[in-house]
């Protein structure tokens, strides 16, 4: 490498970069250095170990039943491919209803029927997650709706505003100007 | 590479010495080609091989740091528990626990890794005796073998929005790899004989030592070079069509427990479910060959369980969803349910980690692992005294013959940095 560097004396800059060229790659390390903090914060996200998201909503009451309610990430809905922008959301049952509900449904907007309930949440009582389709067309206004099922048929919706549910999704839809 | 490569050249004057392996100023081409592909990245590249190397054996790293990852066998007769008898054990020993799917490793010596919640809304693995279903422990909050795998794999770079920028940036090397394997064996002549006289010289100086050893685990790692760089030049594609919405797949869309199959109860209690060996003879009785050697209880309860395990051919997984209510397969995704496209391309992941035969093809795979790490250190180390030499001289041949400046024209990237 010092060769080349004896052979053409040139600037200091050019010597500096002549001897150090191949070794600036090195600082590719800092890459995966500096990524560390948010690998590990996701990892311990995902375990389960800093709580049930990254904001909690709190307790939602759905007729007899009741939710703790929490955005995975605090943060905007984030682009899934074909399917458009989406939104986790966590959730555990209270310790009351984990044996009688069946299933758990999120949705923008209320449902008109069961079928129609929204999005499944998947996982144990103790801790699930769904993925909510957010249309970047959403009205600021619009509220996330719950609807639970229960093992003997019954069923019970409640609702809150998106404002309460995702602070960052309307702060993103207002962004969008209200796209058409 | 660069169409001129082709172009007749003029015989070199045989002052330049130092290019001893080649007589014609094509394969010397080829040489410095070699030389070049992977040296300004040396580092990067050094890092993804020992990582990916690390990477192998990362379940065996934490096998001999971890006791409680270990099945030890209470006698030598002591049968494996079915999943029912595991889960009962698992119950017993914590009522609160809730199991979300049980998987045995392939090797005996590992403990089952079976993933749970607890009440406070943990979901961890949690590692349980394949013989008594004792919970040995919890897996730790750091967990190597997905740090490895992901420092090897992305960069840690997340993923936000499709494959991450790190998924590419590893990949994108399997280009340089598979030139430097391809320009290798083009400027090693009669690199076959080297199999038959393997030469090794230990007294000759540092020089001569690591341009035996670069030749030498070069051609003993024709075929693992290869695979990796075949494998993850698959990765790379793969990415590629994932964020452009292409799609090969001919898996179906992922099914839920039509409605009416999930009973109601009259007094609002979950509807029983069938035990998990019926479900599993049932399915193994109507899939022939079917292994079990991991299953996935229902998500919800519009979900199936799954269960699945290898099939004769060892790279890939069958697994058959069966509806918990009563016990009818509803999907298959069988060895004969793939295309042959898909046979090729779901190959590509077993074999560049080498997790699909045991311990002994883990080890292979570390083994050749280390080698080609050693190899870019090799490389390194005979760049920084040789091939220098050889670029300044090629430099000057080429300012003394402006004719034969198209032939240098190859190595321009590297010839501006070094004219200047």
């Amino acid at each position: 490498m010092s060769l080349f560097a004896a052979e053409k004396p040139g600037s200091r800059l050019s010597r500096f970069w002549h001897k150090w060229r191949f070794h600036i790659n090195v600082l590719l390390l800092l890459v995966p250095l500096g990524f560390m903090p948010k690998y590990f914060a996701d990892a311990a996200l995902f375990r389960g170990d800093t709580g049930l998201g990254e904001r909690e909503i709190g307790e939602v009451q759905v007729g007899p039943w009741s939710l703790r309610l929490a955005e995975l990430r605090n943060e905007a809905p984030r682009p899934d491919g074909p399917a458009g922008y989406m939104k986790s959301f966590n959730a555990a049952l209270c310790d009351s209803c984990r044996e009688q509900v069946k299933a758990t449904y999120l949705r923008i907007g209320k449902p008109r029927s069961l079928r129609a309930a929204g999005v499944i949440f998947f996982g144990t009582p103790y801790r699930m997650g769904a993925m909510l389709p957010i249309p970047e067309k959403t009205k600021a206004d619009a509220e996330l709706w719950i609807t639970m099922e229960g093992w003997d048929g019954a069923m019970h919706q409640a609702s809150i505003p998106l404002s309460q549910a995702s602070p960052a999704t309307l702060e993103w839809l207002n962004k969008q100007g209200g796209k058409p | 590479m660069d169409p001129t490569l082709g172009s007749p050249q003029q015989r070199p004057s045989h002052r330049y010495k130092t290019l001893i392996m080649s007589k014609k100023s094509r394969s010397k081409l080829w040489f410095l080609v070699h030389s070049w592909l992977a040296l300004p990245i040396w580092f990067f590249v050094l890092i993804v091989c020992v990582t990916g190397t690390l990477a192998v054996i990362s379940q065996e790293i934490v096998w001999l740091a971890n006791p409680q990852m270990r099945a030890s066998q209470p006698s030598d007769d002591a049968p494996l528990l079915s999943y029912d008898q595991l889960i009962a054990a698992i119950k017993q020993a914590e009522p609160q626990i809730l199991v979300e799917s049980i998987s045995r490793p392939d090797e005996t010596h590992f403990a089952l890794d079976v993933e749970v919640t607890y009440p406070d809304g943990r979901s961890v693995v949690v590692y349980v005796n394949p013989y008594s279903g004792v919970i040995q422990g919890t897996a730790p909050q750091f967990n190597f073998r997905a740090f490895t795998r992901a420092l090897h794999g992305w960069w840690l770079v997340p993923f936000t929005n499709g494959y991450s920028w790190g998924w590419y940036l590893v990949s994108f090397l399997s280009l340089p790899l598979l030139a430097s394997l391809i320009t290798g064996l083009v400027v090693y002549k009669r690199f076959w004989k080297g199999f038959l006289r393997p030469t090794l010289r230990l007294r000759h100086g540092a020089r001569i030592f690591w341009g035996d050893f670069h030749r030498l685990s070069g051609i003993w790692s024709i075929w693992f070079i290869a695979v990796i760089s075949v494998t993850s030049t698959w990765f790379l594609i793969e990415a590629f069509m994932f964020d452009n919405q292409i799609t090969i797949s001919t898996a179906p869309v992922a099914p839920v427990v039509p409605r009416e199959s999930v009973p109601l109860t009259a007094d609002g209690s979950p509807a029983p479910m069938i035990s998990l060996e019926t479900a599993i003879r049932e399915a193994k009785a109507r899939i022939p060959g079917l292994e079990d050697s991991f299953i996935s209880l229902p998500a919800n309860a519009y979900s199936y369980l799954s269960v699945g395990g290898r099939s004769w051919y060892p790279l890939m997984f069958q697994t058959a969803e069966i509806n918990p209510y009563t016990g009818d397969v509803a999907v298959t995704r069988l060895l004969s349910d793939r295309s042959g496209l898909e046979l090729v391309t779901e190959s590509m992941r077993p074999l560049h980690t080498g997790d699909f035969g045991g311990l002994w093809i883990k080890l292979i795979w570390f083994f050749f692992g280390l080698l080609l790490s050693m190899m870019v250190l090799s490389g390194l180390l005979i760049w920084t005294k040789r091939t220098a030499l050889a670029t300044a001289n090629a430099l000057k041949r080429s300012n003394k013959r402006p004719r034969a400046a198209d032939a240098t024209h190859v190595t321009s990237h590297d010839t501006t940095e070094v004219s200047q």
